[in-house]
Formats: structure tokens, C-alpha cells, sequence
């Protein structure tokens, strides 16, 4: 038995504003999402950007939990889990919650709250750590808050695989469908700004002092950003019974390790292709049956040119004439989020015809079109949703138009 | 659904290094619990432990100590890679040599990797943390940062043994590591994988005890199902299991150890704060697993249970278990081998499912050590204190793990 | 602090890093080729380098250095510029 499964509902909280609407309408118009960093002091440090989320007041989405009692990614993630079951327009009791479950990613959890257990523990205060550093940290908590805040009671997992999370949780929350283990999955991924995040790229050296230009030639790095994005997938013939809007079908996915290095991807871009290569496989598609490109992109020198690399090798003569962009270019880099908000992206340029611009790409490095500076009308029948991991974890996603 | 079946296995525990050695420990009733010394448990200026329930934590623990992992993994750089990942690395060798995955085998085909983990390692994260914030961001430890991500260990396990398939990272507290065996098993059964380790792993370090303890979730008689219980012990280690399917293992001549016939996941949303609800949970995953492998409880004849001295957690476990298994439930053996392990987080689930293979082995199966009575109404009547052969060597194993958060996951698995 | 010392301290990193007996480093070895040192760790030897000798050096100094020739050269000359501003400061 396998099931096809689609996209129903979308839920996101992001750099450039909250919900669906508000998000594709910014993305669109090429908003930043970068500011100088506010929720630490970045005195320290040679770079002050990042992509926060500023503003938001999670009270109206958390109604089941005391947002006061959550992490900051679990935040992020309940509202956008709401949301996404709002626009769905699933109502509490419509779906039978054994039959319900959750699947998520994330790069770091709550590192917030390894923050505070450390700030009490160097000033000689362990004593004063709490019982909350158990209760909000685990990153498995944040797949349990959202399962929790909307009584959910099936499956209930959590993929760290950082970067890529997001693809790996909607990968797997397709699995749970196409299988007949679920009748309704929220999928996606969260991941909050810290100091311990930002510390790790600027080390690294990895953050961009002023713009993140992905796939410009001058482009100098990333910039890390927060967020979260749930996608609502249920099967093909549940949408259809209940007379939901379809977005569009998770048409299949292929994940990889590069098994090279743990910071640095194959220097041929190997896993990525292969994870390129497994999706299209696994949707019973060809490279030149994709319309659009959502690009990794975080504006590094070598994630733009290995990923160009890989296009090329997977793409052919299909690649110049397949648009890519990076959205990291205004949301920055949102880590296990980014491929959950990518899906949100790509779902909106299946059902919409529209597709983000790679804004502040002066010079493009590359013989792609990676969308410059514009959003464009594109009749997207199918997109592919890329993302590349700390670790070597490579996943591929690719959503495709469902034809009446 | 193709089968999926189990070819090779790797241990690494306070009491054991090896698969072999821990059913020896097992059978023999020793226990991993043990004074703390990974660190200073006096001088981490806290004296704290007052609950208000009058209960003091244990400051036992089980530690994989000593612990020199160049005797087991030889002379190439460890320094890139935290305790964490050190562990499992030495558990996922001995899979792979045990299961025939040559180092030319994998770099022929890709082999994949799914870790159940409950922190990866939380104190490789807070070190980073810490020493950015006491000698300035420009004096971060880059090679701490690569390992503070949650999926770090499997990454340096994959570029360690050149496995390039499905990598992947499951967390979901004392159940991830069978959600791990659960999520590995679809990839194969359902064609995306021919053949991935599966296991978790997880290092003791005082982050996770300070944190585990100041939620009171820490006893001193941490016997599971005893009716003076009152909290667990933590434990470490790594443990992993190389699946592939049944078709890949004829075909290369593998030795079968055990088939994995089905699993269930379910959520409590109560977080167990309600016990009806929790063990409801539990009951629908065994329920949801024995239908995933076609079984009826009265077909099993072995219960690997996740009770670790929890008073509430192992309640749930028990009364849920007992809910989905019927008159079943009054005579099926029990074992519960964090009585001897300790609790271990994501590491536990790998070791609940060895404990099965080694019982399938020598029809011995190991008593719930120290524990000296159940409480009333105790619906397992399988369970006992003492090491015990059966008449019969048992064939059909429930695997069953809960998180104190909700998360429940049952595994069914067979002897070969 | 004499070259020697310095190339002993820096052997004592590299090693620690490297997973090496300092005494097999060669002390003309280049970083990369005979060393086999992968970005990360050539990163944290960078880091550790500069904080053991309290250099206080950028990363760009760093990224120049192929050989360990270089950087006992690079850490003399830092030394002597830190304390020749010191002697100039009294």
C-alpha cells in the first residue's frame, strides 16, 4: 500500500514575518530579515548580523501550554504548528489524535537553555538550576510541545540532522503516510537564534560581516537566523474526501551522507547529487521535469560552489534553464528550520506560479539562473527543495503540482 | 514490506564490551551502578537534594570506566571526536565486523546509519558554551562546535566507517533508541535501504545528572517495578545492530541473529503527567506493533521493558503493557535490565533489544535485580528477581521503551 | 622564548590535535600534505597556538601558514612585536 501524500497546511514563523500570507508576500518582495543582533551582545565578535525573529508574541498561537514554559524553539514551533492546522482548516476533533502525529527537526534544540544552565553554573550557582533544564532542553521536547499543545497522540518524533532537519522530517513524515501510519502528519522544523549557534559560524568564520549573497561572486558567508515552519501532510484521497485546498504532493525525497567531513561537504558534491538523484527517483522523475530549484544557498564560498557543482552533474544541460534561488539571502540561515520554511516556499510556488528571488546577487558565480533580485512568475510544476548538513546529512525533497 | 533482519551487533556498557559479555553480565546479575567518577560530584558546588518528598538521588551511576578507546578503535585521531561518539563508534565496529560489512563492501555500496540519542552529547555543546563565554568567541573551540550538533555522532561514525547511505538522527528520551531500530526498519522494509546500523548511544556527564536530578527524576533504589522505588540512575553507553533486509542477507551469506517483525509509535499527550493517559499510550503502541508484526499477545513468549524505577513510569509501562496483552500478561517472562544497566537514555533501546537476542540465545533470561516486591495490583506476573532458564528457549520478543515525556515506541522481533 | 622552545610547544598542540606523538612531527612538516590536517583542525591549532602564546593574532595570519617552519616564524615575530611594544610602552 502506499499512499500519495500532499501539502494541506502551512504554519511559519520566521525572519520576514509570521504566517503564510506574510511570509510569501515578503519573500517575494525581497524583505531582509537582517538587523543587528539584539538578544545577545555581540561586542565581542568581528560580525553583528543576524536574521532573527523580532516581535513576535507567541501567547495567541500556544493555548493548550504556558508559552513561559517553553524553550524559544518550541515557541516558534507551536505557533507555527497552529497555524499550519488552521490553514489547513482542520478543526480539533476532525482527526481521530491517535491517527496524528508529529515529525520535526532541528539543529540544536533549545541552546538557550544551555545558556542559563552555564551562566548559573559559572557564577558558582548550579544550585539554582532548575527542574526546567530537563523539562525545556531535550530537543525531543519540541516535537513533544507541539504533539502536546494540540493533543495529538500518534507518532511523535524528533530528526536533529541540523541543517537538513527539516527535509529529513517531512521525508519521514511522508514514509509515515505513504504507509498508512498516520492519516495526518506535522512536519517540519525549528531552531532558535543563540549565542552558542552564533559563536560556532563566526569561529568557523562563516558569517558574512555585512550581506549574505548566495551564489554572488563576492559572497563572504552566512548569516544565522531563527524560525520555524510546519508543513500539514495527509493523504492524497483525505484531502480530496474533506474537499481541502491542496498546496501541493510531496512527490518523494532522497537523503545521503557525504561521510567526508563533518563542517565541509564533498569536495564533488557527491552526497548532494546522490540525494538530488534519489528524490527524482523516488518521485519517478526526471532532471528536466523540475521547474524551480529551492537552493541550500547559504551564501558560504564553497556551499554555493559545490551545490552549483552538483546541480551541474545532476542537472546537465537541463541546469541553465532551471531557476534556483536562496531564500537564506533574506531570511538568512534558520538551521533546522530552513528546509521546513523551504517547503513552505516551494508548496506556495507549486500553487501560486511565483518563485523568490536570490536577492543581493550583484555578480552571479555561475552559469545557473539563480532568480536575481526579483521574484518571477514561473509556472512551477514541480520544485526540489535542497538542504546540507553539519554532519554530511543530505536531503532532497521535491513537491509537485497535483492536476484535478 | 520486505523483512528486515539483524546480522551483526555491537555493545558497549559500564558492565560489558561486547554483545557476548553483556549477557554474560546480564545472566550473572551484575550491575552497572556504581560511585560517580566521570566527575566531581562533591565539588559542583551544589549540595542540593531536597525534593520535599524526603527522597535522595543516587549518587551511583553507570559508567563505562575505564574507558580506552584506541584499545578497541587503534591509533587513528579520536581527538575530533567527543565521548559520545567514541562510544558508539566501538559498538558500531563490532556490528559491522560481526555482520561481514567489509570495509570494501561499503565502499561498494552504501550502508546506512540511524542513532537513537537523547542529547548527542550535551556536554560537548555547554564545554563550547563555556569556553566562548570565559575566553572570548575568538577562542571557541572550533572541533567542539562540529560536535555539538545533535546528529554529530552519527556524522563521525559515517566518516569513520565510510558508511554513505541514509544517515540519520532520532531522538525521543529513554525511547530513542528503539525508535531508531523502528525508523531503520521501515527504510529497509519499504526499499530505500538495503542494510543501516541502528542503535544509540549516550555519555553520562554532569549536565545531563544535574538536570535529570534537579527534576527529581533521580532515586536511590532505582529497582524497576519495585514497590519501593523512587526514581532512576542514570547510565551510559552505545550499542547497535546492523539491519538489512532478509533478500540481502541470503545473498552475501550473512548469519541471521533475529528478524525484526514489526513496531508502533504512539504520543501520551498528558506527558505522563496522567497515568490513565500514559498507560493508554503504551497500551496502543504494543497494540499498534503486534498488528505491524501479525501477532497476538499470546504468540510472545518475552517482554524487554523499558521500566527503570520511575514510580510513575514504570506503573504506566506495566499497566499499559498488561492492557494490550490480556491474559497474556499474567505468566509472559519479564525482563527490565536497566535493573542492571542504569539508565542509559538513547543508548537504552538498543540494549533492550541485545538483551532479547542474548535470551533468544540461551533461553536464559535475567532477573530484575534487588527488587524485592511489586506493588499491589501489579498486573506482570513474569516478573522475578532472579536469573531464570526457561523450559523453552524463547522465540518471540515485545520490545517496549516509553520517554518520561510521552513518547512511546514497541518493537517485535523474532529469533532466527 | 627561544625557537625551540617554540617549536616544542607548537609540536605539544599540533599533536594533541593531530592525534600524534609530538616527537614523530618533522619539524620542516607542512601542515596539510604530511600532517593530513583537515580544515577544522588546522582551525583549532590556529586557535590553540594563538591562546597558549597569547598572540592575540586575526585568523586571516593563520590561514597563510602551509608549514611549521612558518608558524614558529610567525610566533617569534608576534612575540618579539609584543614585547618590543612593551619595552617601547616603559
Amino acid at each position: 500500500m502506499s499512499h500519495r501524500v500532499v501539502v494541506t497546511g502551512l504554519g511559519a514563523v520566521t525572519p520576514v514575518g509570521a504566517g503564510k500570507e506574510e511570509v510569501w508576500d515578503h519573500l517575494l518582495a525581497g524583505q531582509s530579515g537582517f538587523a543587528p543582533v539584539e538578544s545577545f551582545d555581540t561586542g565581542k565578535f568581528s560580525t553583528h548580523l543576524g536574521a532573527e525573529v523580532r516581535g513576535f508574541d507567541p501567547a495567541p498561537w500556544v493555548r493548550t501550554l504556558d508559552p513561559a514554559r517553553l524553550g524559544r524553539a518550541s515557541q516558534l514551533a507551536v505557533a507555527a504548528a497552529r497555524m499550519a492546522l488552521e490553514d489547513a482548516g482542520i478543526a480539533p476533533g476532525e482527526v481521530s489524535p491517535e491517527r496524528a502525529g508529529v515529525a520535526m527537526g532541528t539543529t540544536s534544540g533549545e541552546p538557550r537553555e544551555v545558556e542559563k544552565f552555564n551562566d548559573r553554573f559559572l557564577a558558582g550557582a548550579a544550585g539554582s538550576v532548575g527542574a526546567e533544564f530537563i523539562t525545556l532542553y531535550p530537543c525531543h521536547m519540541i516535537a513533544a510541545h507541539v504533539a502536546r499543545e494540540l493533543g495529538l497522540a500518534g507518532v511523535c518524533t524528533m530528526i536533529p540532522t541540523a541543517c537538513a532537519a527539516g527535509n529529513y522530517a517531512i521525508a519521514h513524515g511522508l514514509d509515515l503516510l505513504r504507509r498508512g501510519r498516520a492519516d495526518v502528519m506535522l512536519a517540519g522544523g525549528a531552531d532558535a537564534f543563540s549565542r552558542i549557534t552564533y559563536s560556532g559560524f563566526h569561529r568557523l568564520g562563516a558569517i558574512a560581516p555585512e550581506r549574505c549573497q548566495p551564489f554572488d561572486k563576492n559572497r563572504k558567508g552566512m548569516i544565522p537566523g531563527e524560525g520555524a515552519a510546519i508543513l500539514v501532510l495527509e493523504p492524497l484521497e483525505r484531502a480530496r474526501a474533506r474537499g481541502a485546498r491542496i498546496y501541493a504532493e510531496v512527490a518523494g525525497y532522497g537523503l545521503s551522507c557525504d561521510a567526508h567531513h563533518m563542517t565541509a561537504a564533498h569536495p564533488e558534491g557527491d552526497g548532494a547529487a546522490r540525494a538530488m538523484e534519489g528524490a527524482l527517483g523516488d518521485a519517478g522523475l526526471k532532471p528536466e521535469d523540475v521547474s524551480y530549484v529551492s537552493a541550500h544557498g547559504t551564501g558560504t564560498p564553497t556551499n554555493d560552489r559545490l551545490e552549483t557543482l552538483a546541480v551541474l552533474r545532476v542537472f546537465g544541460d537541463a541546469a541553465p534553464r532551471t531557476p534556483m534561488s536562496s531564500v537564506k539571502s533574506m531570511i538568512g540561515h534558520t538551521m533546522g528550520a530552513a528546509s521546513a520554511i523551504e517547503a513552505l516556499v516551494c508548496s506556495l510556488a507549486v500553487a501560486t506560479g511565483w518563485i523568490p528571488p536570490t536577492m543581493n546577487l550583484e555578480e552571479p558565480d555561475g552559469d545557473l539562473d539563480y532568480v536575481p533580485n526579483q521574484a518571477r512568475r514561473h509556472d512551477v510544476r514541480v520544485a526540489m527543495n535542497n538542504a546540507y548538513a553539519f554532519g554530511g546529512n543530505n536531503a532532497s525533497v521535491i513537491f509537485r503540482r497535483v492536476e484535478a | 514490506m520486505r523483512r528486515v533482519v539483524i546480522t551483526g551487533t555491537g555493545a558497549l556498557a559500564p558492565i560489558a564490551d561486547s554483545p557476548a559479555g553483556l549477557h554474560a553480565a546480564l545472566r550473572e546479575g551484575r550491575s552497572a551502578l556504581k560511585s560517580i567518577e566521570l566527575f566531581p560530584l562533591d565539588a559542583l558546588n551544589w549540595n542540593g537534594i531536597n525534593h520535599g518528598n524526603g527522597v535522595n538521588p543516587s549518587r551511583l551511576a553507570g559508567e563505562v570506566r575505564p574507558f580506552e578507546p584506541r584499545e578497541y578503535l587503534g591509533d587513528r585521531n579520536l581527538r575530533p571526536v567527543d565521548r559520545t561518539a567514541r562510544l558508539l563508534l566501538v559498538a558500531a565496529q563490532q556490528a559491522l565486523e560481526g555482520s561481514g560489512w567489509t570495509a570494501e563492501m561499503r565502499a561498494a555500496r552504501e550502508v546506512g546509519l540511524v542513532l537513537g540519542t537523547m542529547f548527542c552529547s550535551v556536554r560537548t555543546i555547554a564545554e563550547f558554551d563555556r569556553r566562548a563565554v570565559q575566553l572570548g568567541p575568538s577562542y571557541a573551540s572550533p572541533l567542539d562546535f562540529a560536535n555539538s550538533v545533535i546528529n554529530a555522532a552519527a556524522g563521525q561514525a559515517a566518516i569513520w566507517n565510510n558508511l554513505r547511505g541514509i544517515n540519520s538522527t532520532i531522538t525521543g528520551g529513554e525511547a530513542s533508541g528503539l525508535l531508531a531500530l523502528a525508523y531503520a526498519m521501515d527504510l529497509i522494509g519499504h526499499g530505500r535501504a538495503e542494510a543501516v546500523l541502528a542503535g544509540g548511544a549516550e555519555e553520562l556527564c554532569f549536565e545531563s545528572y544535574l538536570g535529570h536530578e534537579r527534576a527529581g527524576r533521580l532515586g536511590e533504589r532505582p529497582i524497576p517495578f519495585d514497590a519501593q522505588r523512587d526514581g532512576f540512575a542514570l547510565a551510559e553507553g552505545a550499542a547497535a545492530l546492523m539491519l538489512e533486509s532478509a533478500e540481502g542477507a541470503a545473498a552475501r551469506g550473512a548469519r541471521v541473529l533475529a528478524t525484526l517483525r514489526g513496531h508502533g509509535e504512539t504520543f501520551d499527550p498528558s506527558a505522563g503527567e496522567d497515568e490513565g493517559a500514559a498507560a493508554e499510550a503504551v497500551a496502543r503502541a504494543v497494540h499498534l506493533a503486534l498488528e505491524d508484526a501479525e501477532v497476538e499477545p499470546q504468540d510472545l513468549d518475552l517482554l524487554v521493558l523499558s521500566a527503570n524505577g520511575s514510580v510513575q513510569g514504570d506503573r504506566a509501562e506495566a499497566r499499559g503493557v498488561a492492557q494490550a496483552l490480556g491474559p497474556r500478561a499474567a505468566d509472559i517472562p519479564v525482563v527490565a535490565p536497566k535493573a542492571q544497566l542504569g539508565e542509559a537514555l538513547g543508548a537504552s533501546g538498543a540494549f533492550q533489544a541485545l538483551t532479547a537476542l542474548g535470551a533468544f540465545d540461551e533461553g536464559v533470561v535475567p532477573g530484575v535485580t534487588g527488587l524485592e516486591a511489586t506493588e499491589e495490583g501489579f498486573p506482570l506476573g513474569g516478573v522475578s528477581s532472579s536469573t531464570r532458564r526457561l523450559d523453552r528457549r524463547p522465540r518471540l520478543a515485545l520490545l517496549h521503551a516509553a520517554s518520561t515525556d510521552g513518547q512511546c515506541c514497541a518493537v517485535v522481533v523474532e529469533a532466527a | 622564548m627561544s625557537n625551540v622552545e617554540i617549536l616544542d610547544k607548537i609540536k605539544h598542540i599540533i599533536g594533541n590535535i593531530a592525534g600524534l606523538d609530538p616527537k614523530r612531527i618533522g619539524d620542516a612538516d607542512s601542515l596539510r600534505d604530511d600532517l593530513k590536517l583537515d580544515s577544522l583542525s588546522l582551525l583549532e591549532i590556529g586557535v590553540d597556538v594563538d591562546l597558549a602564546f597569547k598572540l592575540n593574532l586575526p585568523d586571516e595570519r593563520y590561514k597563510e601558514i602551509q608549514t611549521l617552519p612558518q608558524m614558529v616564524s610567525l610566533v617569534h615575530e608576534r612575540l618579539g612585536e609584543l614585547s618590543g611594544v612593551q619595552a617601547g610602552a616603559m
